[in-house]
């Protein structure tokens, strides 16, 4: 008979104006994989923030082990031997993995640190659990899943049996997805209580022993996975028989080459190269893929594309014209705009509200204002008028902060903006990042209207399923550099996935 | 008489000693998150309390305790400003600042009735501080660099999620380490009544904001950050042996000048904390 | 509905400063009613301390316009008091050195006032812009220069000492004199072209292109940067401005009020600015009447001295406490949901 490591009952959570859990039921043992399946905004990583301590529930009771606990905080819950791995790392890149794993809990001598049983420790992990890495190195030096690793490692360094992995696949490659399965399978073999946070069906199959499906907050069921199939998985994730997918059209295309991109070098923040002798081209109807694990120089990409970082060499041609270095403004003229990656931080003035945010980058139009004095408010508010109903804005007024609106929404007032301009070239980076399924979809469906309409998309995706769905051609990015383009028809995941980690199969 | 001598050096020990300590308190606010530009007038209120306390009782020592009370008392009030009602921080210290330059010119009319300036009152050896300067430094210098709460320090200021889910109370390390820094203040201003013999209200006269502009120069570190600290205290000495040859209004710019200059001419990588600034806010979503 | 709120806001902010206030007062050994009548007696006593404190908020408002227009692009000019001095002496420089058509000198002296702040503005703005300096630092420390070099300027071994007994210049001609009101009443025409500006600055942040953009570069720099906007051109316009605002503040003040540049003239205009941005919540048109608070409590506190009850000074520490209310409103909502608690609570009572 195994042993319950955690019951969760009737876990009630609401942030102002969201029910984020309404009261969900869930249970754990320890030698099992769990899986916790869900949409994005389901509730899944809402319940095990709470299981951690980082949020309070409003009602419900947990049992640890069989006992009533309350977890005040992640202190509480280390305690009580729970780990979790976010989405987002909770690493200081600056610091060490040694430093990074044993902050609040460090070995003393004296009132020092002991850096030698430190290091002890960390070895003795790495050397049970086969996860190797570096216990020296500074984190900003690792890749995303020797980053990962470090998080894992911390966890049992603190001594964790129950062990909550939220998302964890988002960022890795295929290949170095199979070597965390390995690895959670191997925890689970030890007897350890792992939850495996996700969104997609083929890994809850290919990991899990029992799946629990929330939807909007609820728990829809738990099953053996002896009993799933991925299409009644799917049902019960959406609510529907079948998971609408956005379907690229044939389109007639002319050829006619849109953006150009030559030998294109740039450097990062530090000066270190991050892009180095790109080249690639972008038709009219098409959408080019660029697929990579993140922190390959994609960002740097976009950045000397759209204007924001000058390049170092090479050259860009827009619509057969040199566009090398413009600046945004100039670049936007000829016909080239940018969705940016993080909404929040370049995409939005939070506090400024829906109709000055429709016109950010746009405010000097001759539409919007005469001359640098004069601003044509009555124009700018019919125009955001326009927009909130051409792309199904829902908000109070034009007039409200857009720090109030939902995430959906703000990205689709940054669609508005761009896609007003009417452009020919987009440049779209992570466009999807944090939506839900509908606001996915409503910026799967706009992409695929500007391809139709003949414009050129650059889509730079961390998700591979996307670009898959959406791209007409895909390029993968290693280290700065693209080491090869595929047409959709010969692209295959693994050996695009293999290509992402530089050819190399992934080791540990 | 050369103006280079060793007189002029010992002076510009003495000189450094108050931006040290304000640069090393800034230095631990800072690393955990909070900007504190209220040290100015922090400093300010610990040399009018030693001020009072001096004169009233005699007791130097018991002088300098209370310059380092209202130092803390003061970092309390930024930090609960700037950490839990989340004011800006910048606005919040200039608040302090504001607020002690009324009360420093309103007390000192109250107890003495004179403008901005108290009676000379019992002080002790200002080269006491010179030297706890020194050990302070060293002393942070390993606890940053070689402690578990030195390490923690460092989470707290740059990832403080990360410090949260490890089991660090973020919001009371910040509150924590600001009232620290509010204490070093109070030391300065502790030196300063002490080097003086009288308080006047002009007496920091900028030295609480030279000491922020050492704690950027040392990036972070206390001990750069001492040094940058006697590069302008030498420079405050050598001015005021200047005054004898070039109008005094001149020499007396020289510091103020230099600051903007190696401020203007400091390259090099910065470790500025992540999150400094940024209220920490658990819930937020 | 968001004014009523900021309103209300500002209002208890006020009404909390003053009731610490009138408890610091108490613990100091002076009588609250007779410190805050007198405080009211000697700012809106009668028409002349009316004028007086008008007077006193004049200067205060052109340095709340500087901090503000600076904090509107997310930087700190904590230096007015240094660029009113420099629009002060070059002012008066302009004042008594140029002979020019009445109203055209006292237009050309207070734009030459305008012009020196404004340099000393736009070297802290392209300091920050260009080399990352520390706005804040930077400021005050040029104010500190700024403030010395014209001490200097009229002291005895400088050129523009005008007078034996005094370290200040020769008189301004009567030409570039900034009109008076009354006779009698130092109160001048500077007061009008302060609300003007604020008017006219109201207009620029949120009616113009370069207003919003100035607005987005201090919300959200990067978006800024990312739509195109220079956001190393808007910092510089920024404190630029403010050093023009803060200088043209100072020369008004000389040819208005003093008729030549005396060194220290100033008690602390710069800073008060400080607090009437804040006090105004960064909003222009707000500034008039949050100039006035600090204008009637520089006034007052003159009143209460005379008559006996308290130092002036104590206006000054008000004042520090007034700002910081202003800056919580967090604290506000604190209160506002304890409140909501309780009565959650009392309702949820049997």
């Amino acid at each position: 008979m195994p042993v319950e490591a955690v019951r969760m009952e009737g876990i009630v959570k609401t942030f102002p104006g969201v029910v984020a859990n309404a009261g969900i039921d869930f249970s754990l043992f320890f030698g099992e994989v769990h899986g916790l399946l869900g949409e994005n905004g389901a509730g899944k990583t809402v319940l095990m923030s709470i299981l951690y301590g980082l949020y309070q529930p409003d009602s419900g009771q947990i049992y640890v082990r069989g006992e009533q606990v309350r977890i005040k905080s992640p202190s509480v819950a280390i305690r009580l031997g729970i780990g979790m791995v976010h989405q987002h790392f909770m690493l200081v890149p600056r610091l060490t993995v040694l430093e990074n794993m044993a902050v609040g809990w460090e070995p003393r001598r004296g009132p020092f640190l002991d850096r030698a049983a430190m290091k002890k420790l960390v070895e003795a992990l790495v050397e049970e659990y086969g996860l190797s890495v570096d216990p020296e190195a500074k984190v900003e030096e690792l890749s995303v899943g020797e980053q990962q690793r470090v998080e894992i490692l911390k966890a049992l360094y603190r001594g964790a049996q129950i062990l909550i992995l939220d998302e964890p696949t988002a960022v890795l490659t295929e290949q170095e997805v199979e070597a965390l399965f390995k690895t959670v399978r191997a925890l689970r073999d030890q007897g350890k209580a792992v939850v495996f946070i996700t969104h997609k069906l083929h890994e809850a199959m290919a990991i899990c022993d029992r799946v629990t499906v929330l939807r909007k907050g609820k728990r829809v069921g738990t099953v053996p996975i002896s009993e799933a199939t991925p299409e009644k998985l799917a049902e019960m994730m959406v609510g529907r028989e079948v998971v609408f997918r956005v379907q690229p059209k044939p389109v007639s295309r002319e050829g006619k080459e849109l953006l150009r991109v030559e030998d294109l070098t740039v450097h990062d923040d530090r000066g270190l190269p991050a892009v180095q002798r790109v080249s690639f081209t972008l038709v009219d109807h098409e959408i080019l893929g660029i697929a990579g694990v993140e922190g390959n120089g994609q960002k740097e990409l976009v950045e000397a594309l759209t204007g924001l970082r000058p390049p170092k060499a090479g050259r860009v041609f827009l619509a057969g014209k040199e566009a090398t270095g413009l600046p945004a403004r100039d670049l936007a003229r000829l016909g080239l705009v940018h969705i940016p990656e993080d909404r929040q931080a370049t995409g939005l003035v939070l506090p400024f509200s829906l109709a000055e945010n429709l016109i950010l980058g746009r405010h000097r139009e001759d539409g919007f204002a005469l001359g640098p004095w004069a601003q044509l408010r009555r124009r700018v508010f019919h125009y955001a008028e326009d927009a909130v109903r051409t792309f199904s804005i829902v908000a109070p007024s034009v007039r409200v902060p857009v720090q109030n609106l939902s995430g959906g929404n703000q990205q689709r007032v940054v669609l508005a903006r761009e896609l007003g301009r009417n452009p020919k070239v987009v440049v779209a980076h992570q466009p999807t990042r944090g939506l839900d399924v509908a606001g996915m979809e409503f910026v799967w469906e706009k992409l695929l209207e500007l391809r139709e309409k003949g414009c050129g998309v650059l889509l730079v995706s961390m998700d591979l399923d996307e670009i898959l769905m959406l791209a007409d051609r895909v390029a993968v990015m290693y280290r700065g550099g693209i080491v090869g383009i595929w047409p959709k028809e010969e692209a295959d995941k693994r050996e695009l996935g293999l290509a992402m980690l530089g050819g190399k199969v992934a080791t540990g | 008489m050369s103006i280079l001598s060793l007189d002029l050096f010992l002076s510009a020990l003495r000189l450094a000693t108050p931006i040290a300590l304000v640069a090393l308190g800034e230095t631990f606010s800072e690393l955990s998150g909070v900007i504190n530009v209220g040290v100015e007038g922090t400093a300010l209120a610990g040399a009018l309390i030693n001020a009072i306390v001096a004169y009233h009782s005699g007791s130097p020592f018991l002088a300098v305790l209370g310059a380092l009370a209202v130092g803390a008392f003061l970092g309390l009030v930024h930090a609960t400003w700037a950490v839990y009602l989340r004011a800006d921080h910048v606005v919040s210290g200039v608040a302090v600042n504001l607020l002690v330059a009324g009360i420093a010119l309103f007390s000192t009319r109250i107890l003495w009735g004179w403008r901005g300036t108290s009676p000379a009152a019992a002080t002790m050896n200002p080269w006491i501080f010179v030297a706890i300067a020194f050990l302070l430094v060293g002393l942070s210098q390993v606890y940053i660099f070689r402690t578990p709460w030195g390490l923690r320090l460092r989470v707290v200021g740059e990832h403080p999620h990360a410090a949260d889910t490890a089991g660090i109370n973020v919001n009371r390390a910040r509150l924590l380490y600001t009232v620290l820094n509010g204490a070093l203040c109070g030391l300065a201003g502790a030196f300063l009544f002490n080097n003086l013999g009288r308080f006047t209200d002009g007496m920091v006269g900028g030295r609480g904001f030279i000491g922020i502009a050492a704690m950027v120069v040392g990036n972070y570190r206390p001990l750069p950050a001492l040094a940058a600290a006697y590069f302008f205290g030498l420079v405050d000495a050598l001015q005021m042996r200047l005054q004898t040859y070039i109008p005094s209004q001149f020499s007396i710019i020289l510091p103020y000048l230099l600051t903007v200059v190696v401020l203007a001419g400091f390259l090099g990588r910065a470790n500025v904390p992540k999150a400094l600034g940024k209220p920490y806010l658990k819930e937020g979503r | 509905m968001r004014l009523a709120r900021e309103l209300g806001l500002i209002l208890a902010s006020l009404a909390l400063a003053f009731g610490v206030g009138a408890l610091v007062a108490q613990l100091s050994g002076l009588s609250p009613g007779a410190v805050y009548r007198e405080l009211w007696r000697g700012a809106f006593g009668d028409q002349y301390r009316v004028f007086q404190t008008l007077t006193q908020a004049t200067p205060i408002m052109f340095t709340s316009l500087s901090f503000l227009i600076a904090f509107r692009a997310g930087l700190f000019n904590i230096g007015a008091e240094g660029q009113m001095y420099l629009g002060a002496f070059f002012g008066a420089w302009a004042g008594f050195t140029l002979i020019l058509p009445q109203y055209l000198h006292t237009v050309v002296a207070l734009l030459v006032g305008a012009l020196a702040g404004a340099l000393w503005g736009f070297i802290p703005g392209w300091l920050r812009a260009r080399r990352g300096t520390n706005e804040f630092v930077s400021t005050m420390m040029l104010s500190y220069v700024a403030i010395y070099f014209t001490s200097w300027l009229v002291s005895p071994r400088g050129p523009y000492h005008g007078t034996q007994w005094a370290n200040q210049t020769v008189r301004i001609l009567p030409s570039a004199e900034l009109p008076r009101f009354v006779r009698g009443m130092q109160l001048h025409w500077g007061l009008v072209i302060a609300g003007l500006l604020c008017a006219l600055f109201w207009y620029f942040l949120f009616r113009t292109p370069r207003g919003y953009e100035l607005r987005a570069v201090g919300q959200n720099p990067r978006a800024a940067q990312y739509a195109g906007i220079d956001v190393s051109r808007a910092m510089i316009l920024a404190l630029t401005l403010a050093g023009a605002l803060a200088g043209l503040g100072g020369a008004a003040e000389i040819l208005g009020t003093h008729r030549r540049f005396i060194e220290f003239f100033s008690p602390g205009y710069g800073w008060d600015g400080i607090a009437g941005g804040l006090i105004a919540r960064a909003h222009p048109l707000a500034v008039i009447p949050a100039a006035v608070l600090i204008g009637a409590l520089r006034a007052g506190g003159m009143g209460m001295d005379r008559a006996g009850v308290a130092p002036s000074d104590f206006a000054s520490v008000l004042q520090g406490i007034v700002i910081f209310f202003v800056v919580a409103p967090e604290l506000f909502r604190i209160f506002r949901r304890i409140r909501r608690e309780r009565r959650v609570l009392v309702h949820s009572q049997p």
